[in-house]
């Protein structure tokens, strides 16, 4: 068994993993290994061939897989040592990651920081407990994204997609696009989960109708999906008798939510927050164990990839701080509390020292409200639930936050 | 000369997402109402006399571990374009190596924008199964 010392392991090699490692390199980490079980770089970026992506962070309109080549020719460039085809096993407080591949067999990495970069997984059909057959034909949003525009797959003629998540609706175009009848997203909530944009160029600009308050209520067919019923909900998100209909269809794509995967984290004992499903972080993005770090969607599921990028180079910096010895204690600690209409805050530990930007996820869609967290107040025109809600307190907007240990971020509707 | 027609549309411009009214006579814009700020007008005007989009799909490739490569329009593409766009590009075949950048198709149906890869694909090797 290989046993090394490393002064900062990252674990995943996606958007958040790769800019953790460019900026932890850049900030002055010498011995750095970033840990990926896929057989490239990249993570879901490489399947996401739309564009959209890179609007914030290089002003430009980017595939997927034209944003993250830029990631990887930087970490080549900076020689930065990755490991594919790479499975982590466990992460221990002490900071040792023990990993496994088929070159090196088993190996220990003796850590003086680690960044936990691993992204976050679908929620399966088994989670939904839909009734009916198991046939062949159903599929997640993301697995069909990958069968179809990596590895170059038609899915089906007759689609029907449960989840109105930003993923299913651009698959629903690429769908289309492709020849094949979308014939329904079907919506439990009231209000749609992708983003506008979404609705408009993958739902209208093919006819595919948006079916709000309905849900999948059985799947249908032996060997192959060959049809699935329908039905509108009542307010507890329950079926109503009487308004089923059958959709025939060969397809049924599942976009009904993204879970951080927290599993090694969890096991490390670092403190998960159950409104994120991701580690606690404070505004250096570091965990409950000091010298854990963690950035992107094992933190909380993002909107933008930006965003993303934006996390994973604060994790980087942070870690390899803290490998220098230059990494002191916050200058003060301020835990932020949800309050009315907010489902989650990232970061939840801040210093109210420095300045720091807040990611935030609201409970449902609003128009002119105010964000009040202590003494501050910032309106916003409009929140929705799909897209995160950014705010950046400068020097400025800290000096009237407050000084308690802690403070509750609630969002107010004007009446 | 045909009437006037009213509709509604959605501005994605900002987060707002106005639900404007339009007055459109003879495929001409003539009013916008219920819209906030000029880019949104600017957007529903382009929105309805000439709406453009996005192009992206996959081509086949022959050469490595994959069988297709992502491929985009260098600019926007008239809406209308866009399965003709895609079954124009159904029938091309691409030899690896592929860089990002490259031009896969040259003015596509006359319409004056390249297809470029976004993806390079030399370095993927053949995965067993």
């Amino acid at each position: 068994m290989i046993e090394e010392n490393v002064d900062v392991t990252v674990i995943g090699g996606g958007a958040a993993g790769l800019a953790a490692a460019i900026h932890a390199k850049e900030t002055g980490a010498e011995r750095l290994t970033v840990l990926d079980r896929n057989g490239e770089l990249g993570g879901i970026l490489p399947q996401c061939i739309h564009t959209g992506f890179g609007l914030h962070h290089f002003r430009e309109n980017l595939t997927g897989p034209e944003y993250i080549a830029r990631f990887i020719e930087r970490v080549r460039s900076l020689k930065v040592e990755c490991k594919l085809d790479t499975m982590v096993l466990r992460v221990t407080p002490e900071k040792e990651v023990v990993a496994v591949n088929s070159l090196d067999g088993l190996m220990t990495l003796k850590s003086r920081a680690i960044v936990l970069a691993m992204g976050c997984r679908e929620r399966p059909r088994g989670a939904l407990r839909i009734p009916g057959t198991r046939p062949a034909g159903i599929f997640t949003a993301g697995t069909a994204q990958r069968l179809m525009d990596v590895e170059g797959y038609m899915l089906g003629k007759r689609i029907v997609i449960l989840g109105s998540g930003d993923v299913g609706l651009i698959m629903a175009r690429r769908f289309a696009m492709e020849g094949a009848k979308v014939e329904a997203v079907v919506e439990i909530m009231p209000y749609p989960g992708g983003l506008s944009r979404n609705l408009v160029q993958c739902l209208e600009d093919f006819q595919i109708p948006l079916l709000l308050e309905h849900t999948v209520t059985f799947v249908h067919g032996a060997d192959r999906v060959e049809a699935v019923t329908i039905a509108k909900v009542d307010e507890g998100g329950s079926p109503i008798s009487g308004t089923e209909r059958m959709i025939p269809c060969d397809t049924l794509i599942l976009s009904v939510g993204l879970i951080p995967e927290n599993e090694l984290s969890e096991a490390a004992g670092i403190v998960l927050d159950p409104a994120t499903g991701g580690p606690v972080v404070n505004e250096r993005m570091e965990t409950s164990i000091p010298g854990i770090f963690a950035c992107g969607n094992v933190v909380h599921v993002h909107d933008l990839v930006d965003y993303v990028t934006e996390m994973g180079e604060l994790a980087g910096e942070s870690a390899a701080n803290y490998t220098l010895g230059k990494l002191p204690p916050l200058a003060g600690k301020i835990v932020l509390k949800v309050g009315q209409n907010v489902r989650y805050v990232v970061p939840q530990v801040i210093s109210g020292e420095e300045p720091v930007a807040l990611f935030l996820r609201v409970r449902r869609p609003m128009r002119n409200v105010k964000v009040k967290i202590g003494n501050l107040t910032m309106p916003i025109r409009a929140v929705r639930p799909p897209e995160t809600v950014v705010l950046r307190l400068t020097e400025k907007r800290l000096a009237t936050l407050g000084k308690e240990k802690e403070l509750t971020v609630n969002i107010e509707e004007e009446p | 000369m045909r009437g006037e027609e009213r509709r509604k549309v959605t501005c994605i411009i900002c987060p707002l997402g106005c639900d404007a009214t339009v007055t459109i006579r003879n495929g001409r814009v003539i009013k916008v109402e219920n819209i906030e700020c000029p880019r949104g007008e600017d957007y529903i005007l382009k929105e309805i006399e000439a709406p453009t989009r996005d192009f992206f799909t996959t081509v086949r490739v022959r050469g490595v571990g994959v069988p297709v490569c992502p491929v985009r329009a260098t600019q926007p593409v008239p809406k209308e374009k866009l399965s003709d766009c895609s079954k124009e590009l159904a029938k091309i075949v691409v030899d690896a190596p592929i860089k990002i950048g490259d031009v896969i198709a040259e003015n596509l149906l006359g319409l004056g924008i390249d297809i470029i890869a976004t993806r390079n694909l030399e370095q993927i090797e053949k995965k067993e199964n």
